[in-house]
């Protein structure tokens, strides 16, 4: 088991949902690094393809979904969109922990928490179950819990942010050192929210992660992360380091995202609304850019070309107003060295 | 523990009170029937050349009985009848306790109801686990039809269907009784076959009419539990297919134990037709046998004894429930 951080490389990822309509894609041609021991941030908005885009990491994607191209290379596993039965699930929490949405019931309502950490044990065949239980309350114990009552507990008789910081337990008890957390802080309160985050920020830290974090809060992202990647209608527009992206957006979601942040100084008007509503699966646009619709430095090019991730540096955008088209389609180097 | 034992000092209290209700409304409305069959008896004794002194006495001594008792009275005394398991005397068997013949009825009723029931709810159960996990196949679909069908046809219908399948068109099984007379009752093989014999389609015609019900119910709270967050959790934790499949069946048979225990309530009473049809000396049938001889004792004793069964099911099923539920035994804080 590889224990040290390790690197993740999403290549031309594209994962379709069966519909009515046929298959369409939630997400289309994303390639992605996660360098080791890196924090990386995916925002979105709802539907943006960034939950099933996570799923895509433990090969995941629940029916009528599937991958239909790419692949997701993790150091020590391979590619994990070949994974298939029992590697697939050997894979799963003991290289790769997943954090479920805190509002979320993740875990068995009738089992306290310690028999679960006992049937998770148990699954990936540890031998030494008490050292396990150890590990847990040590785990828990770090983020300022009582390990000891905690795996004594029901689900029902812990907080959200209790269960939340019982997930990661969960996710790294056995030892995984490539973390996704999806939406960590969706419907915490603020000051557990801000718990939480210090939490992800300090265990990555301490034991040397590679950490994904799914949200739609830029104010997540902006606190935690070292990369940041934005996703639109399943592509990812754009995507470089947290502090330059936020500080200088160049793909014009971005920067109507950060534009409609409200601030806590000066007048609540001065935060805009982005016009229009993110495209469904059935609404995507079949060519051309995806945001095309809401896009105030629109095109003619737009309506026909899809942008490709061209990247500049260290970071990467997916926007022809921004990378000078026509000439010279964009390059499909992703990898900005 | 002690949450426990208070809560069931409240579910006795309140089903003591339940009982003495439903013991009062139907003392008053079996008193308010018309036809007095005492009445009746007393009278003929009377016109048989007795003394009204003395066919007053008589009526007493077989019937536990004072003709010319208030209202009140009778039912002062039936109370504190009832406090000592006293119910009477039957009306049609002068002499014999309404307890003895509701005790001797009711073994034929339970017995199959409750083999029935539980025949049913394995079957259901398991079937539904599969209808729920093939719901978008064809066996899926057959499962799901089968229990919608059999769930459908009245339970009556069900009873005379069986009866003229296995008993006339393919005379293999018995059409009605509970167990020949040739046989000597007693632990011996001629005896307990016929018993079998005779049980076989009494039995089916309870399970098949509740398999329906099992199985739809089962697949629907499979298909809710399967839906549920922490069985994808579970898996993506990686969670042993085996361990998440006995997350899938703890959660969604829960629900299923309540209609269990509510359904063996119903075992004493809900039997009224099919024991009629079959022809089997139970609890329904004797119920209907006192309706038509006007033995009141014996009715009231036959409600008493439903009322009682349903409500102490209740109390089981809710008692069950704090056992196997941590969410309901927690209450207030950890446990």
């Amino acid at each position: 088991m590889a224990n040290q951080a390790p690197g993740v490389r999403i290549d031309g990822l594209t994962v379709v949902y069966k519909t009515p309509a046929g298959e369409l894609p939630a997400v289309r041609g994303v390639s992605l690094r996660l360098e080791p021991g890196s924090i990386t941030g995916i925002v979105g908005e709802s539907g943006s393809g960034k939950s099933t885009l996570a799923l895509s990491l433990l090969n995941a994607v629940q029916p009528p979904g599937r991958i239909a191209a790419g692949s997701v290379e993790i150091d020590g596993l391979g590619d994990v969109t070949g994974l298939r039965g029992e590697q697939l699930r050997k894979a799963r929490g003991k290289h790769i922990g997943y954090v479920f949405q805190a509002a979320q019931n993740s875990l068995n309502p009738l089992k306290t928490v310690g028999k679960q950490l006992l049937d998770l044990g148990r699954s990936h065949g540890v031998d030494d179950l008490r050292g396990l239980v150890r590990e847990a309350r040590e785990l828990l114990g770090r983020m300022g819990l009582d390990g000891a009552r905690v795996l004594d507990s029901h689900q029902h008789e812990l907080s959200g942010g209790m269960r939340q910081r019982v997930g990661i337990m969960l996710a790294l008890v056995l030892n995984a050192h490539l973390v996704v957390l999806d939406e960590p802080t969706t419907a915490l309160d603020m000051i557990t929210q801000a718990n939480i985050l210090k939490i992800v920020r300090e265990v990555h830290a301490e034991r040397g992660l590679t950490t994904l974090v799914i949200t739609h809060d830029i104010g997540v992202v902006a606190e935690v992360a070292d990369r940041l990647a934005v996703m639109y209608g399943g592509r990812l527009v754009e995507q470089g380091p947290t502090r330059e992206v936020l500080g200088a957006p160049r793909h014009p979601y971005t920067q109507g995202l950060i534009k409609a942040i409200p601030r806590l100084v000066g007048d609540i008007d001065e935060a805009r609304a982005l016009p229009g509503r993110p495209p469904a699966l059935a609404t995507v646009p079949k060519e051309g850019c995806v945001f095309r619709e809401r896009c105030p430095s629109r095109m003619d090019v737009c309506d026909t070309v899809d942008p490709e991730p061209t990247a500049d540096g260290p970071r990467i955008v997916a926007c022809h107003a921004v990378t000078a088209p026509v000439a010279e389609p964009g390059t499909l180097d992703k990898e900005h060295a | 523990m002690t949450l426990i034992t208070r809560r069931l000092a409240g579910h006795l209290a309140r089903g003591l009170v339940m009982i003495l209700v439903v013991a009062t409304i139907t003392f008053f409305i079996v008193n308010n029937i018309p036809g007095d069959p005492m009445a009746a008896r007393y009278e003929k004794l009377i016109e048989g050349g007795m003394s009204p002194e003395a066919a007053k006495q008589a009526v007493k001594v077989l019937y536990g009985f004072q003709p010319d008792g208030s209202m009140w009275q009778q039912y002062t005394d039936y109370l504190s009848g009832l406090f000592r398991l006293d119910l009477g005397v039957s009306v049609t068997r002068p002499g014999t306790p309404v307890l003895e013949v509701l005790g001797e009825a009711a073994k034929w009723t339970v017995l199959p109801v409750l083999a029935g029931t539980l025949l049913s709810f394995l079957v259901g159960i398991i079937l539904g686990v599969f209808a729920a996990i093939k719901r978008t196949g064809k066996l899926g679909d057959a499962l799901a039809i089968s229990g919608s069908l059999l769930h459908g046809i009245p339970q009556y219908v069900l009873a005379m269907l069986l009866v003229v399948i296995f008993a006339t068109l393919i005379p293999i099984l018995p059409a009605d009784g509970s167990v020949d007379i040739l046989f000597e009752p007693g632990f011996n093989a001629g005896y307990l076959g016929s018993l079998a014999e005779h049980a076989v389609l009494p039995v089916l015609t309870y399970a098949l009419s509740a398999y329906g019900g099992w199985i739809l119910a089962m697949k629907s709270s499979v298909v809710t539990v399967l839906g549920d967050d922490f069985i994808l959790a579970a898996e993506l934790r990686g969670v042993k297919r085996s361990i998440v499949f006995r997350y899938i069946a703890r959660n969604a048979i829960l629900p299923l134990f309540t209609l269990l225990a509510l359904s063996l309530g119903l075992l004493l009473g809900g039997a009224v037709f099919i024991e009629k049809i079959f022809n089997y000396p139970g609890l329904g049938w004797l119920l209907i046998g006192s309706v038509q001889d006007r033995d009141y004792a014996l009715m009231s004793g036959a409600f008493l004894l439903i009322t009682a069964a349903t409500i102490v099911a209740n109390i089981v099923a809710d008692l069950f429930y704090t056992v196997i539920d941590p969410r309901v035994r927690g209450g207030e804080g950890a446990s």
